[in-house]
């Protein structure tokens, strides 16, 4: 990992109008609320969070899949979000998804081998005959055999589709895949495998990843970095130890405490905190701190004013008013 | 296809048992056909199932009705398809009470409030009279949930409860299930892919690959020393929370189809310590902690340090 950025996201907002349940008219419904962050170089960036915490529309807006309502993307120092479609094309090819269902990501009617082309047929990468064998290399480097390219996508496991999914995202030699819950629709032995696949790809090629996953053991497995959503914002962000020993925010604080564990006994049981109710719904955001309605230490400061996303210590930011595990200092 | 072979299993009063196993191991298989859920034609179920000393195989469909839910709970996976859209939560809570005891539809509908604020529901007054699609997930399961528990059954059989629920939601439900079982006494069986959950929540954990016990065992004594290699496998394979491993343990290859079981081992295509011996079936061995493997004892205990510790702590 280096100190060079490879995509930086400033101020970044997605709003969708939507006529909700119980509202007459049309309300706003901020999916994305202000998230700014920046990937480095070779490293693996995880981004956890619940369902519906927005951390998938981030995704789709990182690699302008969806355009950002504001704020500015910029991958290598030029920025996304004004380019025109055909200007962006240079880009797009940089940056490859890894989609989370297996099944519905790879057209059922079409040949794996010609899955894994279609990405360089479409960018004219190289004669047909480069391209094949392109793809048996890339078959090889996934694991797959390479004698199965003829076969359609229901002849595989879960496990072997994502390893078909991969391959295609590594057609057209990437800087940045971006992985959007790659592994939690498998089998816990396949995932392991298919997570380790990642490792060795990612070492092999120099590979930055952003990695999404709502599986706490996961994302640290994988992460250099890890940024923690709640409902649209960005709560914290740390080095992945850092985080994961002490975190600062009450809601990470929570997610960790309670996040299943294997107990044979012999470790001190842990003080578990059992958050209330549910997520708000994101077009009736809560005033202040999104998450004070749920925060066992909200005051009513925490209802006025919206805490910023603030570097507390080196490298790690927190957006609270009263972050926890800080036994050195007060703030 | 014998998608359930060969598996015995007590449940003791109060006891919380957990299956847990991959995609096709059999685990809600099993539950279904003990509760004479799986009715299809080409579908035999053979054995015993014995419920408070009664058997349950073979029971005919009238008596089996008045077990199931009332005796027997269950909970499914998706609460959305285990609640209908079209009815209100708390008609569908009441139906299932006016179908087991003999009381009005207001008092049923009484006691479709009072669970409900049970299971945590706030405002069950005004909730009770609202459609499923108005509940979050969590929300959702909490009804399912509610209605299980609604004839105090003795057996709470929870296939997969929070799955399909985020990670505080789940804790949530786990709590729920907790205080729900000291308080009704209940015995639950809770059915997982999960080893975390079975470690939160399980007196006893059994194994299962392809259909087949492969080990049975005490919580911790499954965690801590785990006797199958399959076990050791799936163990080592869950990226853990409270320390990070350089590497995942993995098991090659996929979880066999129940198709085409292999005559001996069911495991032993993807185990990496099979020899001769495994080419015959094993049978469930042990003394309490019960495991099907031919490894001795003494082989186990050397090869599992090697397996379940793979890449060590970091």
């Amino acid at each position: 990992m280096s100190d060079e950025v490879l995509l930086r996201a400033t101020n970044v907002v997605k709003e969708f109008s939507l006529r909700s349940p119980g509202l007459r008219q049309r309300a706003t419904m901020r999916a994305v609320a202000d998230v700014s962050f920046e990937v480095r170089r070779g490293e693996t960036f995880g981004i956890v969070g619940e369902s519906g915490c927005g951390k998938s529309t981030l995704a789709r807006c990182l690699v302008q899949l969806m355009t950002p309502t504001s704020g500015s993307v910029t991958f290598n120092d030029v920025e996304l979000t004004t380019l025109s479609r055909r200007k962006l094309r240079p880009y797009r090819r940089q940056m490859q998804l890894v989609f989370q269902d297996p099944y519905a990501s790879l057209n059922p009617r079409r040949r794996v081998g010609d899955i894994v082309a279609e990405p360089m047929r479409v960018n004219k990468t190289g004669s047909e005959s480069e391209i094949r064998a392109r793809v048996l290399e890339l078959f090889e480097l996934v694991g797959l055999d390479t004698a199965s390219i003829q076969r359609y996508p229901h002849e595989f496991s879960g496990g072997q589709r994502q390893r078909i999914g991969i391959a295609r995202s590594l057609s057209l030699n990437p800087s940045l895949v971006v992985a959007d819950e790659p592994v939690s629709a498998l089998d816990v032995s396949v995932q392991a495998q298919v997570l380790n696949l990642m490792a060795d790809l990612q070492e092999r090629l120099g590979l930055t990843y952003l990695f999404i996953a709502h599986d706490l053991g996961v994302v640290r497995h994988v992460s250099d970095r890890v940024a923690v959503m709640y409902l649209g914002e960005i709560v914290e962000l740390a080095n992945a130890d850092d985080l994961y020993a002490a975190p600062f925010h009450p809601y990470t604080e929570a997610l960790l405490s309670v996040a299943p564990e294997l107990d044979d006994g012999t470790q001190a049981p842990r003080e578990r905190i059992v958050i209330s109710g549910d997520v708000p719904a994101p077009f009736n955001r809560p005033s202040g701190c999104t998450f004070r309605t749920r925060c066992p230490f909200a005051t009513d400061h925490c209802a006025q004013v919206a805490p910023p996303l603030v570097e507390l210590t080196p490298g790690r930011f927190v957006a609270c008013h009263y972050p926890r595990n800080r036994s050195t200092t007060s703030i | 296809m014998h998608a359930v072979d060969g598996l015995s299993l007590s449940v003791g009063r109060k006891e919380v048992v957990g299956i847990v196993g991959e995609s096709g191991s059999g685990k809600s298989v099993s539950m279904y056909s003990m509760l004479g859920l799986l009715r299809e034609a080409n579908v035999s179920v053979t054995g015993s199932v014995k419920f408070e000393g009664r058997e349950l195989l073979g029971l005919a469909d009238r008596e089996m009705r008045v077990l199931r839910g009332r005796d027997i709970g269950m909970i499914f996976q998706d609460p959305m398809t285990a609640l209908t859209p079209v009815y209100k939560v708390g008609w569908q809570i009441a139906e299932q009470i006016r179908a087991h005891q003999d009381v009005t539809k207001a008092q049923a509908r009484q006691r479709a409030i009072e669970l409900l604020g049970e299971v945590g529901i706030p405002e069950p007054h005004r909730r009770v009279d609202q459609f499923p699609h108005e509940f979050s997930g969590g929300m959702r399961q909490r009804v399912v949930i509610a209605m299980a528990l609604s004839c105090n059954p003795k057996l709470l059989i929870a296939d997969e409860p929070t799955t399909a629920l985020d990670v505080t939601t789940q804790a949530q439900i786990l709590e729920l299930m907790g205080k729900l079982q000291d308080t009704y006494d209940s015995s639950i069986v809770l059915i997982t892919h999960d080893m975390g959950v079975i470690s939160e929540i399980a007196d006893r954990v059994v194994v299962m690959y392809a259909g087949r016990p492969a080990e049975i065992g005490d919580r911790r004594a499954v965690i801590r020393t785990p006797q199958h290699p399959y076990t050791w496998g799936l163990l080592g394979a869950v990226p853990r929370v409270e320390t990070k491993r350089s590497r995942l343990a993995t098991i090659p290859g996929t979880p066999v189809s129940p198709l085409n079981v292999p005559t001996g081992c069911a495991f032993a295509p993807r185990c990496e310590h099979r020899f001769e011996k495994c080419d015959e079936r094993p049978t469930l061995r042990g003394d309490g902690h019960l495991d099907a493997c031919w490894l001795t004892i003494e082989q186990k205990v050397h090869l599992r340090a090697g397996a379940v510790e793979t890449g060590g702590h970091a």
